[in-house]
């Protein structure tokens, strides 16, 4: 059962690593002085106190349960399933995009998330991916003319 | 005032207006999509036109994006976005009892009247307070707009320790890309795409676009859409009789509220709530479906946004996500944020503040007859609505640039601003810190410049001191035990009333 604190747990190591490594790195550029502040100035002491703040936060994870605790990351066995999904179309979604152009690209992309996060049938499936395709193509390439790739296909 | 009129009244303006307007409604009613993403969906579109035009086009989608929110929170029952809330007590009861109409109907007006009050109250007050902002020099600047994070922060319904590391892991992303001061380049991994900067327009998406499109794929939103004809419109003398005193109360606490940092037009409409209920003389009637509480907190909503402008106008500085936006957009078009934004674009300005007056008539004249159509939108699945809604996202932040890196960027800050939801941290603050964040440092090492390396500087400048001082004040007050629990009762009863 997580709570709240495992949360804030994880989180803060997250920012301790954002924090350390914004400091580290502001060295590298010149971190200069209070007479003159150089490039490094702000990163340096930002980093510093993100690093401060997240140790506050680490080891207030260790006092008193916080309040604001769910029970589970996801509030369903398979939303983990759903949420890796987008993401990953998103991801391809921009892998694909200049070879295969936009129109086919956009076809696959809707044609895989209306049938697989929440499964609507074929039939829907297709008209919804035929017909976003399409009126994106019409609207962003004829008609606003805005510069979308081709792809190999050539449309 | 006159310059304004000729300005809006040009027709590319009010194309432009009306054009923001109905965009901003569209998107506003989409559930799960409230203003901040509407404007960000909504940005690349101003680019083609003329910075007056677009900024016309901005505030027609802000006004549109909230007057959308009511509409969702009288059908649905799902707020449009957060200030909506409230509405949907006593909203969607009037909407079961057959009363959709003029719930709709008073929301709309009421949000009309209080938008012009506070227009008015912004065109009196604003241009004073410019000229009083001309005495800020940099360490005046950088205190106020840290007071205005803190204050923002304060207000935040979570952890203030946890909303100011957002903010200050914001003001590292900010960082970067190419130092102005010294052209050194900062974390660019040599990605041409990242020496301006990490955009605006791609962190914005991926924050409240794409990560709140992910949320809610986590599982099915439920809706309970009220699908019976709508008609009746008008809210009948009773209505106007009933809801005539919590639309001018809630005009003006909302412009007020609007002047200062922080999710003014949440906590306005949250307010506005609490004083009808205890001024009402059936408080025990709130929450079945009295017009008073739609009434109230939808205007005070409203004129809030009005407020919020000006802090924008006077001093160049924002109060909370969507004015950021809209100081970034400001930037992005070649304008310089500042008290002489009044007097070297008088266009501007004036422009605004008489779009604003035409976006409201637009709207009132938009929703309602227009309410069928939203109501079909509304019908539209969300299994088919959120991959379209992704496409957009998509699109318009590759139509920026041309860039796949700038799409990478945005699916990064989704998959940061998904998880940031799930660990309960704030995003304004986030937000905030990337758009003023490159002003903040500008003004402390021009303070630090100027002062030789005296940090004191910010203190034996009076004003710079008094803002330093209230913003100590409000970090170390939750320490105080009195303060902290009166600031807890305070976040418990506005968590309590948005369940």
């Amino acid at each position: 059962m997580k709570d709240g604190r495992s949360y804030n747990r994880i989180a803060a190591i997250f920012f301790l690593a954002i924090g350390v490594f914004f400091t580290l790195y502001a060295r590298r550029v010149e971190i200069g002085t209070f007479t003159e502040p150089g490039p490094g100035f702000l990163p340096f002491w930002a980093g510093l106190t993100l690093t401060l703040m997240s140790i506050a936060l680490l080891l207030g994870s260790y006092g008193k349960q916080v309040a604001q605790g769910r029970s589970s990351f996801f509030p369903q066995p398979d939303s983990w399933k759903r949420v890796l999904a987008t993401f990953l179309s998103l991801i391809i979604y921009n892998i694909l995009l200049t070879p295969l152009g936009f129109t086919l690209t956009t076809f696959l992309f809707l044609l895989f998330l209306v049938k697989w996060i929440f499964p609507q049938s074929w039939k829907r499936t297709f008209i919804v991916a035929v017909l976003g395709s399409l009126c994106a193509r019409l609207l962003f390439i004829n008609f606003l003319e805005t510069q979308l790739p081709k792809g190999f296909l050539g449309f | 005032m006159a310059l304004g009129a000729q300005i809006i009244l040009q027709p590319i303006n009010l194309l432009f207006c009306f054009l923001g307007c109905l965009m901003g409604t569209l998107v506003g009613v989409l559930p799960g999509l409230g203003p901040t993403a509407a404007i960000a969906l909504l940005l690349p579109n101003t680019f083609h036109v003329p910075p007056v035009t677009a900024i016309i086009m901005l505030a027609g989608i802000y006004y549109g994006a909230m007057y959308g929110g009511s509409t969702t929170s009288i059908l649905v029952n799902i707020p449009g976005e957060a200030a909506s809330v409230i509405t949907c007590l006593d909203g969607y009861q009037m909407a079961r009892k057959g009363r959709a109409g003029p719930a709709l109907g008073i929301a709309a007006f009421g949000s009309f009247i209080a938008g012009t009050i506070s227009i008015i109250g912004l065109m009196v007050v604003a241009p004073p307070l410019a000229k009083f902002a001309l005495a800020f020099g940099p360490p005046e600047y950088f205190s106020l707009m840290l007071l205005g994070i803190i204050i923002l922060i304060y207000l935040a319904s979570g952890s203030i320790l946890k909303a100011l590391m957002m903010f200050v892991f914001g003001l590292l992303v900010s960082t970067i890309g190419m130092d102005c001061i010294s052209g050194t380049q900062r974390l660019t991994f040599g990605i041409l795409e990242l020496c301006d900067g990490v955009g605006l327009i791609p962190a914005i998406m991926g924050l409240f676009g794409v990560a709140e499109v992910i949320a809610n794929v986590e599982q099915m939103i439920k809706t309970d859409t009220i699908t019976t004809k709508v008609t009746n419109l008008l809210p009948n003398l009773q209505d106007w009789k009933d809801s005539f005193w919590p639309i001018i109360r809630g005009s003006f606490l909302g412009f007020f509220i609007g002047i200062l940092p922080g999710p003014a037009p949440v906590i306005a409409s949250f307010t506005s709530y609490a004083i009808e209920k205890k001024l009402s003389k059936h408080p025990e009637k709130f929450g079945t479906g009295v017009i008073e509480g739609v009434a109230g907190p939808e205007s005070a909503n409203n004129s809030a946004t009005g407020g919020a402008f000006i802090p924008l106008f006077t001093l160049g500085i924002p109060v909370n996500s969507v004015i950021a936006i809209l100081l970034g957009a400001f930037m992005i078009h070649g304008i310089q944020p500042g008290p002489m934004i009044i007097t070297k674009h008088p266009d501007l300005f004036w422009g605004t503040v008489m779009s604003m007056y035409l976006g409201n008539i637009m709207l009132l004249v938009l929703n309602l007859p227009l309410i069928g159509i939203w109501v079909q939108v509304l019908r539209v699945p969300y299994p088919i609505l959120f991959p379209l809604i992704l496409l957009f996202c998509l699109i318009g932040v590759y139509s920026l640039n041309y860039s796949l890196v700038e799409i990478g960027l945005m699916i990064g800050f989704g998959v940061f601003g998904y998880l940031a939801r799930k660990f309960q941290f704030e995003m304004a603050p986030l937000v905030l810190a990337i758009v003023i964040g490159p002003m903040m440092e500008n003004n402390l090492r021009l303070s630090l410049v100027i002062s030789q390396g005296n940090p004191l500087i910010f203190i034996t400048h009076p004003l710079s001191a008094i803002f330093i001082f209230v913003t100590l004040a409000l970090l170390l007050s939750p320490l105080v035990p009195w303060i902290g629990k009166r600031r807890q009762k305070l976040q418990e009863k506005v968590e309590g009333e948005e369940v």
